[in-house]
């Protein structure tokens, strides 16, 4: 059974776009996002840094503060090797999900 | 981890805010610049970034809660309230904290003393791996080991990785001072490698110096060596003398190694080729490490197939020869002390059940006043759970500073411990000088003082689950009355005052039965008595005709000291439970096999049966004429006469002590004295063969010297004559008789002193306790009362009306406490002679003194109760 639900995604998308990129900002996420998803998904702040605090309690992200290009400090984050296993299981999790989702929507 | 991150946020709350202040204020100027870098105007930039980051209040609101997990930021929240409530009042807290305190202070030093002692006597890792192996004959008590037998064992045994002996000398130490007596403990190297011990300061002996010729190294106790050397860590490669051969310091055991207890140095032990080969002088100890993997019992099993083995090859010396590997901590603690610990400790956890019950009890109390309170915060929207948690995180709280309170009564309850106890008693306690608050009992303090919090707690949390929301609020702050939790604060009373019950009987029990112990030797006025003990040694007194002499010289001038009125010598004095049993021969009586028998072996000197009033009861005592020369004689005791010649006359006939291979003299039995007690301990008393040490002198006896007026003050005079004769031979424990009887019974008081406490403070808790009820009783039944009086009734109805209650609570807590009184006493019973479970004047003076004491403080609530003005309980309403 796969576990799943909306956080879970928003994790995955967080996840997924640190292990692509190594180190980024909160904005930096959101953009990466925006832009991998062709403007299909935008991620709220609102839920975007609590999400971000939570998974650094986790010990799946660090975070250290570093000058961006434009020279302002901007608190950038990284996957840790328990955020890469949790990756993997997310994804594997997602991917069960989809194809749930769509058996289900195949046989109606 | 994450845990630990998200409770060291809650600390430092301001800092975490700032960060995510900066991260999210990060994000906007972020955002503003990539807006003016798309073209944007200043203002247009920083009003599309702010829309489109949304509400930054909330949204930090909810970067801080994933922070601070809301759990643990509640428990923080639960414990400052809980703190806030405590202060409010004060007396409740105080009280609770002074008595969980005590409770848990009392508990932690008898926990402390009883590691120190009976747990961990010594540091030696995997201590319960370690075993004594002794010999044990087919009757009678085990025995040490021969030497030639341990050497089999050494070649033969695979239960053990390796295996030790060891010997005890006692040595005179000279050219320090005054001559000393000291006790030595001939081991061997292995011995040290079998408790995986190290030298404290220098080394221990190698193989090489356990051999005649190279041993002449010595290694100093700890507890030596801080008297004799003042804790001198240069005393390494100094040269000590003892019995005339100097000996090098080659190190200094640990203060955790007090073994054997009685050793004050180790020499190595370099046996002689003829000591090797002997099967029949059993004068060694033997220990020994277990191999890993093998259990107690394959070791003793294989020790016994060993021991069959030995005898069929030795029969005349090995025939009937079994072996016995007890564990080396059951060997140091004996049967006793284990024992008294227990029933201490178990007293002293009595004790913080009551303090238990008290608090409940107070909390219960106080649950009225605050049933307002807890109705209104279920009524703003908490949870039960929460109003729960939140009751016991107060317990937890209180038992938490009562345990950090508990732990300094501790400390100074120790200290007083090691203040008060005599040097010559502590130093035959193994471990007894590594008394310390260690982290163990600082554990236990803690899960005491938890568990006592929990358990005092439970009962106001349920308390409160009971309130019901809208009776309350409606109710005002008035209160109700909950009849239930009347019914609970009695049931804490009842069990307060049975569980004193049980304690004070108890630790009178043990009282009484240990000032009938202290008083056994009265009639023997040992406040006038001095004692002393003297070792003639071997080299210089190798002649039983030389110790002869110096007896008789000795007490001839003893007895010329101004103030002594008789000076004698003994092997052991009355009470002392110093006399050696040996096998008994008698003369033209085969021995039955499998019958054993024995008797006390007491020389003593001529005067012994007049000086302590003995009388002669047949035949007679000692006289001047029995001397070196002439027929040995004997004198028998009257439980010899019933139990080796029932219905005989023993005179005339002649016995033997030390067995068959004895090489004593026949002794002539010439009388019979009067049944005198040599143990204190024994409920049954030994048969005993009294002969003169003119004729049968011992290589080490006790002097008495009986005083006019004070006996200590005749010490110098007496230790001046004896050194005149011979200034190397040291005297021992030089004190009165009657302080020696003390030392004999200290572990006994420590653990009657301790028991008491605990009855005294338990019954003032109890006391303090049905108080409590009475009150609460009274306020809750104010109105009642005043309806009472104003319809007619009397004011001594009403103050029976409450005694009555009052002694229905009593009287429940004094049966239950009987009974359980009944069993405490039959277990200090089997502890201590003298001691009956059903002393009749011990209970029912008992049962008087609580049932007072519980009715007088119930006394002062029942006369509030009967002054109740009826105008004024009536229109409070």
């Amino acid at each position: 059974m796969a576990k799943n639900d909306l956080q879970g995604t928003l994790d995955l998308l967080v996840l997924k776009t640190l292990d692509q990129n190594g180190a980024l900002h909160g904005y930096g996420i959101v953009l990466h996002i925006q832009s991998a998803s062709n403007d299909m998904l935008r991620v709220e702040e609102g839920s975007l840094y609590p999400a971000l605090h939570r998974m650094e309690q986790s010990g799946w992200i660090a975070a250290e503060w570093a000058m961006t290009d434009t020279n302002r400090r901007a608190k950038y984050y990284k996957l840790t090797a328990t955020g890469r296993r949790q990756l993997q299981q997310a994804e594997e999790s997602f991917d069960q999900l989809v194809k749930g989702v769509r058996a289900v929507l195949r046989y109606a | 981890m994450a845990a630990l991150r998200r409770i060291a946020n809650l600390f430092r709350r301001n800092r975490v805010d700032t960060e995510i202040d900066a991260e999210l204020q990060a994000h906007i100027d972020l955002r503003i610049d990539a807006n003016l870098a798309a073209g944007m105007s200043p203002s247009d930039a920083r009003r599309n970034a702010l829309v489109q980051f949304g509400n930054v209040t909330a949204t930090k609101e909810r970067v801080a809660g994933a922070d601070a997990a809301l759990g643990l930021a509640g428990v923080w929240r639960d414990i400052r309230y809980a703190a806030r409530q405590l202060r409010k009042s004060p007396g409740f807290t105080i009280t609770a904290i002074t008595t969980l305190g005590l409770g848990v202070g009392i508990n932690t030093a008898c926990f402390s003393s009883m590691d120190a002692v009976v747990l961990r006597p010594l540091a030696v890792p995997d201590l319960h791996r370690v075993m004594t192996i002794a010999e044990q004959p087919s009757h009678g008590d085990y025995q040490p080991v021969a030497l030639a037998n341990y050497e089999d064992w050494l070649r033969q045994s695979r239960s053990f990785e390796s295996l030790a002996v060891r010997t005890r000398a006692d040595m005179s130490l000279t050219g320090a001072g005054d001559a000393a007596h000291i006790t030595a403990a001939l081991t061997s190297a292995s011995f040290f490698t079998v408790l995986r011990t190290q030298a404290q300061l220098g080394r221990v002996f190698t193989d090489a110096e356990c051999q005649p010729g190279r041993d002449a190294v010595v290694l100093l106790n700890y507890g030596f060596w801080q008297r004799q050397f003042a804790a001198d860590p240069t005393v390494l490669g100094r040269k000590i003398e003892l019995d005339q051969r100097a000996y090098t310091i080659i190190g200094v055991m640990p203060k955790t190694m007090q073994y054997p207890s009685v050793a004050e140095v180790y020499l190595p032990f370099a046996p002689s080729s003829q000591q090797l080969a002997d099967r029949s002088k059993h004068d060694y100890l033997v220990t020994g490490r277990l191999r890993d993997g093998v259990s107690v019992q394959q070791a003793q099993a294989e020790m016994r197939t060993l021991a069959t083995h030995m005898a069929a090859s030795y029969p005349a010396t090995n025939k009937g020869w079994s072996v016995k590997v007890e564990s080396l901590l059951d060997d140091i603690n004996g049967d006793m002390t284990p024992l008294y610990y227990r029933l201490v400790m178990g007293g002293t956890l009595f004790v913080l059940l009551v303090v238990c019950a008290n608090i409940a009890n107070l909390q219960l109390a106080r649950g009225v006043a605050r049933r307002p309170e807890i109705a209104m915060r279920s009524a703003l929207g908490a949870r039960r759970w929460h109003i729960v948690r939140q009751l016991l995180t107060e317990n937890l709280l209180l038992a938490v500073t009562g345990a950090a309170l508990g732990v300094g009564i501790a400390a100074l309850y120790l200290r007083i411990l090691l203040i008060t106890m005599p040097a010559n008693v502590a130093r035959y306690i193994p471990g007894w000088s590594n008394t310390s608050l260690n982290g163990r009992a600082l554990l236990f303090s803690l899960v005491l003082a938890a568990a006592a919090g929990i358990i005092a707690g439970v009962a106001p949390a349920i308390g409160a689950l009971r309130v019901n929301v809208l009776e309350q609020l409606k109710a005002g702050s008035r209160g109700t009355t909950g009849g239930s939790r009347r019914r609970m604060r009695s049931v804490f009373a009842v069990a307060q005052i049975s569980l004193a019950v049980a304690l004070v009987v108890g630790a009178a029990l043990m009282s009484k039965g240990m000032f009938s112990l202290l008083h056994l030797a009265d009639e023997y006025h040992p406040a006038n008595v001095l004692v002393f003990n003297v070792t003639l040694p071997e080299k210089s007194y190798d002649t039983k005709q030389k110790q002869a002499t110096w007896y008789d010289q000795s007490l001839e001038r003893l007895r010329a000291l101004p103030g002594v009125t008789h000076a004698e010598v003994t092997a052991a004095l009355p009470y002392s439970d110093n006399g050696w049993l040996q096998d008994l021969e008698i003369q033209d009586r085969p021995a039955i096999p499998g019958k054993f028998q024995s008797a006390l072996h007491l020389a003593v000197s001529e005067g012994y049966f007049e000086t302590l009033h003995i009388p002669i009861v047949a035949g007679r005592g000692f006289t001047q004429s029995d001397s070196f020369d002439s027929l040995p004689v004997a004198v028998v005791s009257e439980r010899f006469v019933a139990r080796y010649f029932p219905d005989q006359n023993p005179l005339g006939h002649r016995v033997r002590l030390g067995g068959t291979n004895s090489h004593d003299p026949w002794l002539t039995i010439v009388g019979i004295a009067r049944e005198t007690n040599y143990s204190m301990w024994m409920p049954t008393q030994e048969a005993a063969v009294y002969m003169n040490t003119a004729q049968m002198p011992l290589e080490g006896a006790t002097y008495f010297l009986t005083t006019e007026g004070n006996p200590t003050s005749l010490a110098p005079a007496a230790h001046k004559a004896l050194a005149g004769l011979d200034p190397a031979l040291p005297l021992d424990g030089v004190e009165t008789w009657q302080q020696s009887i003390h030392e004999q019974l200290t572990g006994l008081m420590h653990a009657a002193g301790m028991l008491g406490i605990d009855a005294v403070f338990a019954l003032l808790l109890a006391v303090i306790g049905i108080f409590g009820v009475m009150a609460d009783l009274v306020g809750e039944r104010t109105r009642e009362i005043g309806v009472r009086l104003a319809l007619g009734a009397q004011r001594g109805d009403v103050l029976g009306l409450i005694l009555r209650r009052a002694s229905w609570l009593t009287g429940a807590g004094i049966s239950i406490g009987l009974v359980l009184a009944f069993l405490l006493a039959h277990l200090v019973a089997n502890l201590l002679r003298g001691v009956s479970p059903d002393d009749p004047v011990v209970f029912t003076v008992i049962t008087v003194t609580i049932a007072a004491a519980a009715l007088g403080s119930s006394w002062i609530p029942a006369r509030r109760a009967a002054r109740v003005d009826p105008m004024q309980a009536l229109r409070a309403e």
